[in-house]
């Protein structure tokens, strides 16, 4: 294996979500400080004592393919027959990364399939698809679709979206609980500063949770909405004294990774340079943070970059919401920043789009990118009274801000630590 | 009468499984790949027709199944002994 002097960085990014069905609707989301936490759209067997989320709200596969324009007729075609009578956790990943592919102008392309590598950051895809076939398979069980044997396969993503973009190169799924999408991009900045491949596409599927497992992190303690079970938009609150839990959101986040060798030769830019990335475990089994974790993954994915912790200007927190969570995390930040915490702007995406689980690192990444480019750090709409005097947090607000170094992390049950560091593109 | 009302049954479970194949070029005499059905297809096919039909026979009885009338004569001789008729 080789590693190059290669830079490495973003030349496309997609996304559906709660609060925006394409980058750009998602950006002014952001912008405008919209929440997508709303009252669930259908409420299943059994009932709940939580039901608000960030859901994706009346998504159809085929009427948002339709959407795309200028995409070559058999790539849709080859989308349509491969997505429409497939899971949602697949047709989001679909939907998603065509806007990724079109946005790095891949399509049409003669790029070597082989110097094309993918990988899907999720885990736990099809629970709740499982949970909705267990009643028929009871009954039933001779009329189970034999396509099921494909599709409770993770690597089902990596078969369906490998043909429809033609990859050869490397492939495989990583998970990493809530840090899954930060893990993604790691291993997939990895991939191509190594010249495994030149282009990879990093796909953050969507966590579509079945009841049980809504019910699991309410018994693990995990979860909010409780106290505004009312007022769905004021349920998450990162960092607000009254935060209580995490609030469970849906969305796929996609993007390409490329070399600069690979981009340039083909006349694209980077829309944020990947500096590097940090992935550490505490040994610890269990749920809890480790303010000691949590620092040596930033204090490592700095060091890695060459950066020192006063090049950064804004962190796009984990902040879930959770109130050990939280400080911990205000509390690492603060050990890592000392002096030049107070020149940080910090806020947290997951006020506005619940906590998207195995994505989240990537919403997060692109809400960072997109900050990045357009020059603003959204709000922490909840954030009445901070848990933490010291740190800068954006207020109700979006300020206009030039962002040249970015960190983002993600935090995940078993101790699982990342951070990553992005650079402004050249301008 | 019977072996009809298979085949429809049959036919639209095609179209349901092939969504790009146009309904006229599906005729009994054709065998499913040449619809461009993969293996998988294929025994979707027999699954969801045996679902419709309300019947369950062991998928083995398909094995010499060579194009649609063969599918169509298993599911209509086991639809008749299980007695739906």
């Amino acid at each position: 294996m080789m590693l190059t002097t290669n830079k490495v960085g973003i030349t496309g990014m997609g996304i559906v979500s709660s609060i925006g069905d394409d980058v750009s609707a998602f950006c002014n989301s952001l912008r405008n400080g919209e929440s997508g936490i709303k009252q669930m759209a259908s409420i299943k067997e059994p009932k709940l004592s939580v039901d608000i989320a960030a859901e994706i709200q009346n998504f159809s596969f085929l009427e948002f393919l339709n959407r795309f324009q200028n995409i070559p007729a058999e790539k849709l075609n080859n989308a349509r027959r491969l997505g429409q009578r497939a899971p949602f956790a697949i047709q989001t990943s679909i939907i998603s990364a065509i806007e990724a592919w079109h946005n790095a102008r891949l399509f049409g392309l003669k790029l070597s399939s082989e110097r094309m590598g993918l990988i899907v950051a999720g885990q736990n895809g099809t629970q709740n698809y499982q949970y909705d076939l267990i009643p028929k398979f009871r009954e039933n069980p001779e009329y189970l679709s034999p396509r099921y044997a494909l599709e409770f396969l993770e690597t089902n993503q990596v078969g369906i979206l490998s043909e429809l973009f033609d990859i050869m190169g490397e492939g495989f799924v990583v998970g990493g609980a809530s840090a899954t999408g930060n893990v993604g991009i790691i291993k997939g900045y990895q991939s191509v500063l190594c010249g495994l491949v030149d282009v990879c596409l990093v796909v953050g599927i969507v966590a579509d949770l079945s009841p049980m497992d809504i019910q699991g992190f309410i018994n693990i303690g995990a979860m909010g909405g409780k106290k505004y079970a009312n007022q769905p938009d004021k349920a998450c609150r990162p960092f607000d004294t009254q935060h209580e839990g995490f609030i469970y959101g849906q969305a796929c986040a996609c993007v390409i990774l490329e070399s600069e060798s690979s981009a340039s030769k083909r006349g694209i830019s980077f829309q944020a340079e990947i500096k590097g990335g940090s992935l550490n475990l505490d040994g610890n089994s269990s749920a809890n943070p480790n303010v000691h974790g949590e620092e040596k993954a930033m204090i490592s994915a700095l060091k890695k970059t060459g950066l020192s912790a006063s090049d950064v200007d804004y962190i796009n927190t984990h902040g879930s919401s959770s109130p050990l969570g939280d400080k911990t995390e205000a509390e690492a930040i603060y050990n890592v920043f000392g002096n030049h915490t107070s020149n940080v702007w910090l806020n947290a995406t997951k006020g506005l789009t619940g906590h998207c689980l195995y994505s989240a690192g990537m919403v997060e990444i692109i809400a960072t990118v997109t900050q990045m480019r357009e020059g603003f750090i959204h709000p922490n709409k909840n954030l009445e009274e901070a848990i933490h005097k010291d740190l800068k947090f954006c207020g109700a607000e979006a300020i206009n801000h030039r962002i040249d170094v970015a960190m983002s992390n993600s935090f995940g049950f078993g101790g699982i630590n990342t951070s990553v560091v992005l650079k402004r593109a050249s301008d | 009468m019977v072996k009809e009302h298979v085949y429809e049954v049959v036919k639209n479970v095609i179209m349901e499984v092939l969504p790009d194949t146009k309904p006229e070029l599906i005729s009994i005499e054709k065998n499913l790949k040449e619809l461009g059905a993969n293996s998988i297809d294929r025994m979707e096919v027999v699954t969801m027709s045996m679902e419709e039909l309300g019947m369950k026979i062991p998928l083995m009885s398909f094995a010499q199944v060579s194009n649609i009338e063969g599918l169509v004569d298993v599911l209509t001789e086991n639809y008749v002994e299980i007695g739906n008729v």
